[in-house]
């Protein structure tokens, strides 16, 4: 009757226990399964042995105490936890995304004070790497290029500062030697700087929520066209100042032709080159000076003996005697100071202390501040 | 206890092995494991020597090609890998019970029997028909049957791939499912109830339409094409009409696998019998149509398509 031809071959109880058991091999255990398939018997036998051994098991284990409701969930807080802290990283990458925006928007009505017209940054960047001569262009250009300067160590930016003056550096003197030439006061450099500055009538001002704004750029990856400018023709003068034999200058003409081709440095360096033209011989930028606090300085300003240098952390120093002894001018501003500059005054010298947020402090002695 | 245990039997006309070789025709590192393996196993403990031990060993490796296909050559590392996996220690008692060792029983009964009585009820379902069918096997495994003069133990057909206590399970679950055959085929033909298989495969209907003919053709190619393993799912689910639960210990995956696996099963089936129709000819408006004619009109018994394997039949035979 039954015509299942299978019914007398079957595997014997060792094979299939060892089936159930998985102590077959690979092979086996497809002959097993095959025939599995095609015989009721054994399919059969199989669940009745693995029922078997699911009514023994209950009986041989010991029962475990109970754990409480909040056993079951020991797992649940690894996720919980774990999203909890993205959660976390969130909220506090979203509100330092957040914070530079209001900045952006007071920068703009900066920008409106100062020039004519606001030009969106990475449109003037542009504008600036082709048309140098446009003044809002210059503007914003050296917004960022000053941008860069603020951001980069001591070494680069003395380098930076070489870059618009003359360059009598021997190669490998460093970049400290570097920035005490800066002192200099007459170049053909510097004189080209002074023509660019004339036929850009805007007058520089530092802007911080720019450069918040594009160090974010920059830490995303999107530098601007006018940053990166900087930097490249920073490199090639590196390379210029490599070339050049110990105690030899390099030749004039190829530190114009380097400022020609940056746009962005030669509206960067206006206010220094307009004290030049004011008869101070100052500087503000990065200086050799070592400061009291071991810090290196990011503004210096020179005005005969007297110089005044804010370090890394935005302690304001104040040197009578060019550099010989310092002493620590009291904080008399908000925030940190970032910049220190000299203008010409109606009764002399007057020194301008600029803090991150933009707000600037003068003082005629560099000890006594008052806000502008 | 008023029951003679089976005597030692002869271990070549146990296994028809006579060509197992003597331990000093051994390789020495073969010969080394196997005198560490007799050492492991406590097998002294039942009074068996260290020759007949190697001897049961050796020949266990032979029946089996050391776990190899039959036609493979095995090497002394595969060799060592099949004899260290084997079960020793249940393996002993097991060729001491069926030689008859009165402290081998001792110790498999202070073991074995109440589990064995606990996997019989449950097999069977009811406590009755458990003990009466866990001291039936008892009764066979002391020896109680002979054959051609000499008692036989199924202990003997013991090889220790699996568990002990398993291979009894799977001995009482064979015992038990062969008993309730028998006693089905005695049943009248007037008793068969509902549940029963119907005689559905002699039954010859009329001539049928060529395009139930095509579907029925392309229902049989698309099952040709299925592994063994799908075979295997389709059997257990529709044919024994097991559960998830049920099925998903013996592939050993879970039931949600086996749940993922069926669905894809049958759509892969369903597309495949939609493509065999197209390449028949047909377009996608008859193909349709044709899918939705009633499964009774069609000339297909699915439990012999698909409990015929296209694989080598198993050719080993039961041990008893």
């Amino acid at each position: 009757m039954n015509s299942n031809p299978q019914l007398d071959l079957h595997p014997d109880a060792d094979s299939l226990n060892a089936f159930a058991e998985q102590a077959v091999g690979k092979a086996e255990r497809e002959q097993i399964l095959a025939h599995m398939t095609r015989c009721s018997r054994c399919r059969q036998v199989i669940y009745l042995a693995q029922k078997a051994a699911e009514a023994e098991t209950p009986a041989t284990q010991p029962a475990l105490p109970s754990r409480g409701w909040r056993w079951g969930w020991r797992f649940a807080w690894v996720p919980a936890a774990a999203l909890a802290a993205a959660l976390a990283l969130v909220v506090t990458l979203h509100l330092r995304h957040n914070a530079p925006a209001l900045e952006m928007a007071k920068v703009v009505q900066q920008s409106q004070q100062a020039a004519s017209a606001p030009v969106p940054l990475e449109q003037a960047s542009a504008g600036a790497a082709l048309k140098p001569a446009s003044p809002v262009a210059t503007n914003s250009a050296a917004g960022n290029a000053k941008f860069t300067t603020l951001r980069r160590l001591p070494e680069e930016l003395a380098l930076e500062t070489a870059s618009s003056a003359a360059l009598p550096a021997a190669p490998g003197s460093g970049a400290y030697s570097l920035g005490e030439n800066n002192a200099a006061p007459t170049t053909s450099v510097q004189s080209e700087q002074i023509q660019t500055q004339r036929q850009s009538p805007a007058q520089f001002n530092p802007e911080p929520a720019v450069d918040a704004w594009q160090q974010r750029q920059r830490m995303t990856g999107a530098l601007s066209a006018s940053a990166n400018t900087t930097q490249v023709s920073q490199e090639t003068m590196n390379t210029a100042m490599d070339r050049a034999p110990a105690g030899q200058s390099v030749p004039a003409f190829a530190a114009v032709s380097h400022t020609a081709k940056q746009a962005a440095p030669t509206a960067s360096f206006t206010i220094r080159t307009q004290e030049t033209v004011a008869g101070l011989a100052a500087s503000h930028n990065a200086d050799p000076h070592v400061l009291p606090s071991g810090l290196a300085a990011i503004s210096t300003v020179t005005e005969q003996q007297r110089i005044l240098a804010i370090d890394l952390a935005g302690a304001l120093f104040l040197s009578e005697d060019a550099g010989k002894h310092w002493e620590l001018v009291a904080q008399q501003w908000t925030g940190r100071a970032v910049k220190v500059r000299v203008q010409a005054g109606a009764g002399g010298a007057v020194f301008q202390l600029t803090n991150i947020s933009g707000f600037s402090w003068t003082s005629v002695d560099g000890r006594t501040w008052t806000v502008q | 206890m008023g029951i003679t245990t089976s005597q030692p039997v002869e271990e070549s006309a146990v296994t028809g092995i006579d060509a197992v070789p003597k331990a000093a025709q051994l390789p020495v590192q073969l010969n080394q494991l196997l005198n560490e393996l007799w050492r492991e196993s406590g097998a002294a403990a039942y009074g068996l020597k260290q020759e007949e031990f190697i001897r049961i060993l050796l020949r266990v490796g032979a029946a089996q090609n050391y776990g190899l296909a039959a036609e493979a050559t095995v090497s002394q590392r595969q060799q060592a890998g099949f004899l260290r996996g084997l079960r020793l220690a249940d393996l002993v008692l097991a060729k001491a019970c069926a030689g008859g060792h009165e402290g081998a029983w001792e110790h498999f009964i202070a073991v074995y029997r109440q589990p064995l009585f606990r996997a019989a009820t449950a097999i069977t379902g009811s406590e009755t028909l458990g003990r009466e069918l866990a001291d039936q096997l008892y009764a066979e495994l002391y020896g109680l049957k002979a054959r051609e003069g000499v008692r036989r133990s199924p202990l003997d057909s013991y090889r220790g791939k699996g568990s002990l206590m398993g291979w009894l399970r799977t001995t009482l679950a064979q015992r038990h499912v062969d008993h309730h055959r028998r006693t089905r085929r005695e049943l009248p033909l007037d008793n068969l109830a509902e549940g029963h298989e119907p005689p559905a495969a002699n039954s010859k209907p009329g001539k049928l339409p060529a395009e139930l003919l095509l579907l029925a053709k392309a229902v049989l190619e698309a099952l040709e094409k299925i592994e063994t393993v799908e075979r295997f799912l389709l059997a257990a689910y529709y044919i024994d009409g097991r559960t998830l639960l049920e099925i998903a210990p013996v592939l050993h995956v879970h039931e949600a696998t086996v749940s993922r696996k069926l669905h894809r099963l049958v759509d892969g089936i369903r597309k495949q019998i939609v493509k065999n129709l197209l390449e028949y000819g047909l377009n996608k408006q008859a193909v349709q149509e044709m899918l939705g004619a009633d499964p009774r009109d069609l000339d297909l018994n699915l439990k012999k398509i698909l409990q015929v394997s296209l694989t080598d039949a198993f050719e080993e035979k039961a041990a008893l």
